[in-house]
C-alpha cells in the first residue's frame, strides 16, 4: 500500500519537528495507541489498537526513526504485528517553510498482511488518510497550544 | 415402471433434502466427548519460522492440545501428490501437514489447537506467538520462472516442478515456416478461486481400545481418502473408515486430501476422542485449492485459405507452493492432449512449465486443463478468421474433424470416439439465428453500438478413463468403477456405488439406468454411495466420470441381474433359458407373454430360495467392475451474443445459446442443469472472477465481497439445444455433462466481447473482461490509432 499527503502548520518548521518526533505528542495524537516507549535512541516500542472494516486488533511492534535532520526532515520506519495480521513500512516526512508556517508533506510505502489485508483491502487506504488527518489535526492543536502558550 | 423412464425429466430425488435444509453435511455431525481444531495459518506468503510459542495458548480456557510441525514427527507424513507425471522431471517439494521451518504460502498451516469449543480454539490462535523472519514471495508463474527469482524449495532448482512436453504429428518448425500465415497471441488464464457453498470439514473419531478411525469428510472420493490417510498416518484400511456425507459442490477442489484432514485425523488418534475440523469461508479462500493460473504464449499457423497447419504452444502453470493431490496432471495431461479441439491439425506442439509460487496449491477446477486449452484453440481459430478476413464459422467449418462414430485418432494420441462437430455447429448457428446476428451486427456499427457474436466449438476429454492409461501417465491409482445391485424379497432396490456424486444427480439418474435396464420403478431404487464401509471400492467423482463410468458399471451390473433372473425365470415356468425373452420388467417364454414373471417374482423367489434352479446360488444380486476401454468425448458448439458499452467499458451478455452432445441423454433436466452451471462458471472466468495477489504474496480477493460470483443478473437465460450421437464403447452409449458449458463458455463469451471491439481495434483484453479492462483497452487502440 501506498500514501502520500500534506498538510500545513501555522508554526515553523522547527516547533513542527519536534512535536512530531517527541514521543509524548505522538503516544498522545496517534488514534489507537496505547503504548509508545523508549528502547533505545530513536527506537520505540509500541502498541496500537486498530481497526479496518471488521477486523480490529492489537498491534505490537517497533517504530524507528532515522536519517533526523531538523528541521527537514526524517524517515520512520515501522514493523508491527497481531493476531488480526502484520504491517511494515517506511515512511518519509519533509517538512518545508510556508506562508503559513510550515508544510509537511509525508510519502508512506507498507506491506499488510493477514486478516487485515485480506478482509479490508479496500478500506487500507482510506483507512491510513483518516488516521493520518486525525493525527496531524491533533499535532497542529498541540503545536498551537505551546505557540500560545 | 418402464424402460422409458430411462430419458425422462423426472425431479431430482437429491433436491427435497438439499432445498428443506435436512441434508446432513459434515459440520452437522455431533458426537460425544467431540473435541475442535482450528488451524493457525501463516500470514506471510513466504516466511522462516524461526520459533512457535505455543505456552499461552496451551493454558487458554478450554485448550486440549497445542500441535507445531514437530509434534507430528513420525506420526504422519507430508500430504502426498498422486499424480506422478513421468517424462517431466517431476519434482515434488515435501508438503508437511503443518510446516515445520518455513511458510511458503498465505494460509499454510504452522499450529493446531484443539480445545472443547469452537471459540476456545480461535481464542487461543491469537495467543500463539510466532516468530517469523519475511522473505521474498513470487506469485506468478512466468516471473517464477525467471532467473533470480526468490526460491520456494532448496532442494528444487528454479521453482520448477516439472517440464512436460507433448508433440505430434509433423514437424512443427517446419509447419510454420512453410505456413502462409501466422497468428500468436499471449493469454493469461486468470486464477480462480472454486467457492463451493459448503467449506471444508473433517470429523475424525478414533477407538484407541480398536485402532480404528471412522473419518467424516467432505470429499468428491472417499476411497481415495481412505487409501491416502491410511498411507499419512499409518492406519490399515481395514479400520479406516471414511464417510462423505452431503458434499455441499467440490468442482474439483474437494479432490484432494489436505493437510488439515491429516492434521485432524492425527489429533483424534493422539487425543483418543472425536475431533472436528471446519474451515471458515475465510480459511476457504487461502487454503482450499485454486484453478487455473497460466501464462500461455500460443500460435497458429495457417495457409491463406483457412486450412490449420500447426499449432504451437508454451504454457507457465502456476502450481501453487506445493503440489496438491493431482494438480501435476491437470495443465498437462488434461490440457496438452485435447489441443487438437474438434479439428484436424496435423502438427501439434505444446511446452508446459510447472512453477511453485508462493500462492495457494491449484487443483482442478470445473473442466480442469481442458477449459484452458479449449480457449487457446478457439481464440486462435477467430484471431485467424479475423487475419484472414473470413466468418469464424467458416474458418472452424474448413477445419473440423469430419463426423465420425467410431474412433478418430489426433496427432496428440488420443482417440476420440464419436462426434460429428459440423452438424452441432449447425445446428447452433441455426438455433441463434446466426446470419440475422450479423446482419444486427452490422446496424449497430452503423449507430455506433459494439455487438459481438463469440463462437466456441469444443470436445473434451472425460469419463477418466481406462486403468492402464491412468498408470501410463502416473496417475497413482485405477480409474475403473464399481457398482452393486441388490434386489430385496419385495422387488426394492438397492445399488451401492463406488463413486461419490455431490449435488451432479446420480442418486436420480442411477436409478433410472435401473430402471430402463431391469424395469422396475426408479422410486423404487435407493443409491447409496459415500461412505467406505457399505460401497464398493470407486476412484470418485471428478473428470465427468460418474455416469461414464459408474453408469456403465451399474448397466453392466443390472444386466447380470437380468441374466441370473432369467434363469431363474425359466426354472419356474419349466422352459428352457433360451426360450426366453425379456421385456419391461417382465420375463416370459416367447409368444406367451401373458404368461410371465416380474422382475419383482424373482426377486421373491431368489432371496426366499424355496424353488431355485440347479445350480444357482440364492439371492439376486450382482456386482461389477467395469475399466473403460477408452476415454469419452462430449463435444458442441456455443455461441455468445454481447454488447459493449464503447463509454464504459461495461459487457452485457444479451444471449447464450448452447448445442452439448452427451449421447443419449438419461434425464434431460439433469443435463440441462448441468449445462447451465457449467457455463455460468466459464462466463465467471471470462467476465468477472478473479484470484489476484498482491507481489508479497497477500491474497487481496479473500472474501466474497472481493471476489466476484457470477451473480443471476448479470445472465440471459441460457438456450440449451443438443444432438446425440452415442459413444461407442459405452453400454448405454452416454458420455459426461458435467463440464462442457464451462469448456466451452469461457471462450464463446471472451471471443464474443472481442468481436464486438473489432472496429475499435481492440484484439486482445485480460481476463476477466471487467469494465475498467475492457475501457482501458479501448482507450490504448484509441491512441495506438
Amino acid at each position: 500500500m501506498q500514501f502520500q499527503s500534506r498538510y500545513s502548520f501555522d508554526a515553523d518548521p522547527g516547533r513542527v519537528f519536534d512535536a512530531m518526533t517527541d514521543p509524548a505528542t505522538v503516544a498522545k495524537c496517534l488514534p489507537g495507541c496505547e503504548r509508545l516507549e523508549a528502547i533505545g535512541e530513536n527506537r520505540y516500542r509500541a502498541q496500537m489498537t486498530i481497526g479496518v472494516a471488521a477486523i480490529k486488533g492489537r498491534f505490537k511492534g517497533t517504530v524507528e526513526l532515522r536519517d533526523l535532520d531538523r528541521p527537514n526532515c526524517y524517515s520512520m520506519r515501522v514493523d508491527g504485528r497481531g493476531p488480526a495480521g502484520y504491517a511494515k513500512g517506511e515512511s518519509r516526512v519533509t517538512i518545508a517553510p510556508s506562508d503559513a508556517g510550515s508544510s509537511v508533506s509525508v510519502t508512506a510505502k507498507a506491506q499488510i498482511g493477514g486478516a487485515v489485508a485480506r478482509v479490508g483491502q479496500r478500506l487500507l487506504a482510506g483507512t491510513a488518510k483518516m488516521v493520518a488527518d486525525r493525527f496531524f489535526a491533533c499535532l497542529r492543536s498541540r503545536v498551537a497550544e505551546r505557540e500560545a502558550g | 415402471m418402464s424402460a422409458s423412464t430411462f430419458g425422462s425429466g423426472i425431479r431430482r430425488r437429491e433436491d427435497p433434502r438439499l432445498i428443506t435444509g435436512t441434508a446432513t453435511y459434515t459440520d452437522d455431525i455431533v458426537l460425544p466427548g467431540m473435541l475442535h481444531a482450528a488451524m493457525l495459518r501463516s500470514p506471510f506468503a513466504h516466511a522462516r519460522i524461526r520459533n512457535i510459542d505455543t505456552s499461552a495458548a496451551a493454558e487458554a480456557p478450554g485448550v486440549v492440545a497445542v500441535y507445531i510441525g514437530a509434534d507430528t514427527d513420525g506420526e504422519i507424513g507430508p500430504a502426498p501428490c498422486a499424480w506422478l507425471l513421468p517424462d517431466s522431471g517431476l519434482t515434488i517439494a515435501d508438503y508437511h501437514c503443518i510446516a515445520k521451518d518455513t511458510a511458503r504460502y498465505v494460509g499454510d498451516i504452522v499450529a493446531v489447537v484443539v480445545a472443547e469449543s469452537i471459540h476456545q480454539t480461535y481464542d487461543a490462535l491469537d495467543l500463539i506467538d510466532v516468530d517469523y523472519d519475511m522473505l521474498d514471495a513470487v506469485v506468478e508463474p512466468k516471473q517464477s520462472a525467471a532467473e533470480g527469482a526468490p526460491q520456494l524449495h532448496a532442494e528444487i532448482e528454479g521453482n520448477q516442478a516439472f517440464h512436460w512436453t507433448v508433440t505430434g504429428g509433423g514437424d512443427i518448425t517446419e509447419a510454420f515456416e512453410s505456413a502462409d500465415v501466422v497468428v500468436k497471441e499471449t493469454i493469461v488464464q486468470q486464477r480462480l478461486i472454486p467457492n463451493a457453498m459448503e467449506p471444508r470439514a473433517a470429523l475424525a473419531s478414533y477407538t484407541k481400545a480398536t485402532g480404528e478411525l471412522t473419518l467424516w469428510n467432505t470429499t468428491q472420493n472417499p476411497h481415495i481418502v481412505r487409501f491416502l490417510v491410511s498411507l499419512v498416518a499409518g492406519i490399515p484400511e481395514d479400520r479406516l473408515r471414511v464417510i462423505a456425507p452431503e458434499v455441499g459442490g467440490g468442482f474439483g477442489s474437494k479432490i484432494a486430501v489436505y493437510p488439515a484432514d491429516f492434521i485432524t485425523v492425527f489429533c483424534s488418534k493422539k487425543l483418543g476422542v472425536p475431533v472436528k475440523w471446519v474451515e471458515t469461508r475465510s480459511e476457504n479462500y487461502q487454503a482450499t485449492t485454486h484453478g487455473r493460473d497460466h501464462v500461455q504464449e500460443i500460435e497458429l499457423a495457417a495457409t491463406s485459405d483457412g486450412k490449420i497447419v500447426g499449432l504451437r504452444a508454451t504454457v507457465w502453470a502456476g502450481m501453487g507452493a506445493y503440489l496438491s493431490t493431482a494438480a501435476p496432471g491437470i495443465p498437462t495431461i488434461l490440457h496438452g492432449l485435447m489441443l487438437s479441439g474438434v479439428y484436424d491439425i496435423p502438427a501439434i506442439h505444446e511446452d508446459v512449465y510447472g512453477l511453485y509460487t508462493n500462492t495457494t496449491p491449484v487443483e482442478a477446477y470445473r473442466g480442469a486443463g481442458r477449459p484452458e486449452a479449449t480457449f487457446m484453440v478457439e481464440r486462435l481459430v477467430d484471431l485467424l478468421a479475423t487475419k484472414l478476413g473470413m466468418d469464424p464459422a467458416e474458418v472452424r467449418r474448413r477445419n473440423f474433424i469430419p463426423k465420425f462414430d467410431d474412433g478418430h485418432d489426433v496427432v496428440t494420441g488420443l482417440t476420440y470416439d464419436s462426434g460429428d462437430y459440423d452438424g452441432a455447429l449447425t445446428k447452433l448457428l441455426g438455433e441463434a439465428g446466426y446470419d440475422q446476428l450479423r446482419a444486427e451486427q452490422a446496424e449497430a456499427r452503423k449507430e455506433g453500438r459494439y455487438i459481438g457474436v463469440g463462437l466456441s466449438t469444443y470436445v473434451e476429454i472425460c469419463g477418466l478413463g481406462p486403468s492402464q492409461v491412468a498408470g501410463a501417465i502416473g496417475f497413482q491409482g485405477g480409474l475403473w468403477e464399481s457398482a452393486i445391485v441388490r434386489f430385496h424379497p419385495s422387488g426394492k432396490v438397492n445399488v451401492m456405488i463406488g463413486a461419490s456424486p455431490h449435488g451432479q444427480g446420480e442418486e436420480t439418474t442411477f436409478a433410472q439406468i435401473i430402471a430402463g435396464e431391469l424395469g422396475v420403478s426408479p422410486d423404487d431404487v435407493k443409491v447409496i454411495h459415500g461412505d467406505t464401509e457399505n460401497t464398493p471400492m470407486g476412484w470418485g467423482t471428478y473428470g465427468s466420470r460418474t455416469t461414464a463410468v459408474g453408469g456403465a458399471a451399474l448397466a453392466l451390473a443390472a444386466r447380470k441381474i437380468r441374466d441370473k433372473a432369467m434363469v431363474i425365470a425359466a426354472h419356474l415356468l419349466e422352459a428352457a433359458v433360451e426360450d426366453m425373452e425379456y421385456e419391461d420388467g417382465k420375463f416370459f417364454v416367447k409368444g406367451s407373454p401373458e404368461s410371465s414373471k416380474t422382475i419383482q417374482d424373482i426377486a421373491l423367489m431368489a432371496n426366499v430360495a424355496w424353488n431355485m434352479p440347479e445350480g444357482v446360488e440364492a439371492g439376486l444380486e450382482a456386482t461389477t467392475f467395469y475399466d473403460p476401454p477408452n476415454f469419452v468425448f462430449p463435444y458442441g458448439a456455443h455461441l455468445a451474443k454481447v454488447e459493449v458499452d464503447a463509454e464504459t467499458g461495461s459487457v452485457t451478455l444479451q444471449r447464450y445459446v448452447a448445442v452439448d452432445d452427451c449421447g443419449p441423454q438419461i434425464n434431460p433436466v439433469i443435463v440441462e442443469g448441468q449445462v447451465h452451471g457449467g457455463i455460468v462458471q466459464g462466463i465467471g472466468q471470462a467476465l468477472w472472477e478473479e484470484g489476484v495477489y498482491d507481489e508479497d504474496g497477500q491474497l487481496l480477493t479473500g472474501t466474497m465481497l472481493d471476489y466476484a460470483i457470477p451473480r443471476a443478473d448479470g445472465l440471459p437465460d441460457i438456450e440449451v439445444h443438443s444432438t446425440v450421437t452415442p459413444s461407442p464403447h459405452h453400454p448405454l452409449g452416454v458420455k459426461g455433462i458435467g463440464e462442457a458449458g464451462t469448456i466451452a463458455s469461457t471462450a464463446a463469451v471472451y471471443n464474443a466481447v472481442i468481436d464486438a471491439l473489432q472496429p475499435l481495434g481492440v484484439s486482445s483484453v485480460r481476463m476477466p473482461l471487467t469494465p475498467e479492462r475492457v475501457w482501458r483497452s479501448i482507450q490504448a487502440a484509441e491512441e495506438d490509432n
